[in-house]
């Protein structure tokens, strides 16, 4: 053909030149992917925010579960159950995945709820044993109402209970459930910056800044993975 | 943290004789599994370099005129030089780059350089037919400045001399001495910087040395590009070093080491593991490079090509993957399996160069006898009992000595 040359890339070492040319090409993207910072790292930082004790709603009648849940016995001795304020502020809303219907029997340590934030999931084990008498009928519809009034409208059972006595002994009332809340709290910081250490390739440059606030809602911004461990730390406890 | 140790000061209490008589007994268990197996092995080791030196390197080993270099310089000193290089890229992180995040694995780290340059270039005294002769190039009698040995002679010296000035504060706090420790303390920098220069030399001078043997070495593994390939995978073969000692130190000498330090561990390796992947990286590109420099596509698909591979894919970008997402998920236990897996890499790539490659064509193929790796063994092991011996009596882990800090 004319007009046309021909190069011998291997004779003009055209093909060491390419070698370069992808060396620096692939080194790009190694560099930036290497030195992102993870992202759960990122999304932690963020939400140093607002979450405080004082915002906390904490009925002091109610008898708090280590597992975030609460249960009240009304004049009938029929019990109410439901989640503490802490837990709807730390996950922020979320929808019931799993409910219990009416007749059916819990016992203490079974699955009460399974709560859902698009596809995050966890689950809420009963504070006592007993008969469903109701179930709330508003969560299934307007799930919002958990975030507005855990202790009112955001009820999720009527129990009537089988060994009430026994086993609420060791739940928290009053100025105890206030301590506990707040311990809780300060417990989720820590669990945080635990998390944040966990998921940090170089631990040492990450630290929470002293008395950062925790931003409301702080679970929603976290990946599954914080998700599961919240479960195990916060929500697993066998009593 | 520990009050057994004793630390006097300025010999103030006891005198210096009865100091280290007391230092030099045993402590610890003495019949632990590794001195079990260690101590034979070295007693047999020395039995064996006696019969060396009375019989000559024959009686011992199979080398021939054809390979008159085996597997105590192959591994020894090759491999055993590549590996203490750890010691003067953190030593540039510490005292050059300022980075006090490895402050506390420095000493530790400097006296593995050390010791594997006394213990495994020493074991080129083995290999030399008149050992005596070693002196030549130092003094002049011969200095034979137009071979690559001479340049390896005396960067060995000078380095194993540099090093011993680094780690020599810690001596110094040992025996309480502090005027001493003051002006040793005052030549670290100097040394650092000397050391530093000497081993980004000696490490390609190495090298260099197999440059000569063109016609002997596969092609694959020849080029003239051998003394820049030994120089940078030096820096992550002695930093998989650091990763792979540290966490067996951590384990060992547990209660030497402050908690402070204990925590800072996992930081440590995952910023190592990060300079690992990188320089990985790197040498991967070189390597590739330097292959279709030489234009060596036909030997690709013969059994030694895929031995090549083995070691370019298996053992250079494999870890240098693992090193890569370890650091990315933060996980200690994949670093130490990416330090392990490079640590062999390098071994191989080493005697690839020196062993395997070298003379592949010859009709009767070198082969190290089991007095070869006996005395090998020996020196590792002996090597690692000074080591042990060196890190329970002096501040290597543990803190210096309070009198230290009221100097500065």
């Amino acid at each position: 053909m004319e007009g046309f040359t021909y190069f011998n890339i291997f004779e003009t070492k055209g093909i060491e030149y390419l070698a370069i040319l992808a060396f620096f090409a692939l080194l790009i993207p190694f560099w930036i992917i290497l030195n992102k910072q993870v992202k759960i790292t990122r999304q932690i930082k963020s939400s140093l925010g607002v979450l405080s004790t004082n915002i906390l709603r904490i009925p002091q009648g109610l008898f708090y579960n280590r597992n975030h849940t609460w249960a009240f016995l009304e004049r009938s001795g029929d019990a109410v159950v439901g989640l503490d304020d802490l837990l709807v502020h730390i996950t922020g809303e979320v929808k019931f995945s799993y409910l219990k219907n009416p007749g059916e029997i819990i016992n203490k340590g079974d699955l009460l709820t399974e709560i859902d934030q698009n596809g995050k999931l966890l689950q809420i084990f009963s504070p006592i044993s007993g008969k469903i008498l109701n179930t709330n009928s508003l969560l299934k519809e307007n799930s919002e109402v958990i975030n507005e009034d855990p202790y009112g409208k955001g009820w999720i059972y009527k129990i009537t209970p089988s060994n009430w006595i026994a086993e609420t002994n060791s739940y928290f009332l009053a100025e105890e459930a206030t301590n506990r809340l707040n311990n809780e709290l300060e417990r989720f910081r820590d669990f945080l910056a635990i998390s944040m250490e966990k998921y940090a390739p170089e631990p040492s440059l990450v630290r929470l800044q002293d008395g950062g606030e925790l931003i409301d809602h702080t679970l929603s911004h976290m990946p599954g993975e914080i998700w599961l461990d919240f479960q195990k730390e916060f929500l697993n406890h066998s009593h | 943290m520990n009050n057994n140790h004793i630390m006097p000061k300025d010999n103030n209490g006891t005198p210096i004789i009865k100091f280290l008589l007391r230092e030099f007994k045993p402590k610890g268990k003495i019949f632990t599994l590794f001195n079990i197996i260690s101590f034979p092995i070295m007693i047999l080791g020395l039995v064996l370099i006696i019969i060396r030196f009375r019989n000559g390197l024959g009686s011992v080993t199979n080398l021939t005129q054809e390979v008159p270099w085996g597997l105590w310089i192959g591994f020894d000193v090759v491999t055993g030089v590549a590996f203490a290089g750890g010691a003067y890229v953190l030593t540039f992180m510490v005292y050059i780059l300022n980075i006090n995040k490895y402050h506390s694995i420095v000493r530790i780290t400097v006296l593995n350089g050390f010791l594997a340059y006394v213990f495994y270039a020493g074991a080129l005294l083995l290999d030399l037919g008149r050992p005596w002769n070693v002196v030549n190039p130092i003094i002049g009698n011969n200095f034979g400045t137009s071979s690559v040995l001479f340049l390896v002679a005396w960067h060995f010296l000078l380095y194993m001399m540099a090093q011993l000035i680094e780690f020599s504060p810690a001596i110094a706090e040992w025996l309480g001495a502090r005027r001493a420790r003051k002006i040793l303390t005052g030549m670290t920098i100097a040394a650092v910087i000397f050391g530093i220069t000497l081993s980004i030399l000696h490490q390609s001078g190495l090298g260099a040395l197999y440059l000569m043997a063109k016609e002997k070495i596969h092609p694959l593994w020849y080029s003239e590009f051998i003394p820049i390939m030994f120089f940078v995978s030096s820096i992550f073969a002695g930093l998989s070093m650091v990763i792979f000692e540290g966490s067996i130190s951590q384990k060992v000498f547990f209660n030497q080491i402050n908690e402070k330090n204990h925590k800072a561990h996992n930081g440590i390796l995952t910023g190592l593991s990060k300079i690992c992947a990188v320089t990985m990286f790197a040498y991967f590109f070189l390597q590739l490079l330097v292959f279709i420099h030489e234009k060596h596509w036909n030997q690709l698909n013969t059994p030694m090509g895929y031995w090549y591979l083995l070691e370019m894919i298996g053992f250079v970008l494999f870890p240098m993957l693992l090193f890569f997402v370890s650091y990315r998920n933060n996980s200690i236990l994949l670093i130490k399996i990416a330090s392990i897996i490079t640590m062999l890499g390098v071994i191989l790539n080493r005697l690839n160069v020196t062993v395997i490659g070298f003379r592949w064509d010859a009709s009767i193929r070198y082969l190290p006898s089991w007095m070869e790796i006996a005395v090998t063994l020996a020196v590792i092991f002996t090597e690692i009992w000074v080591f042990r011996w060196v890190v329970r009596r002096m501040p290597v882990l543990r803190e210096s000595p309070s009198w230290t800090k009221e100097n500065e």
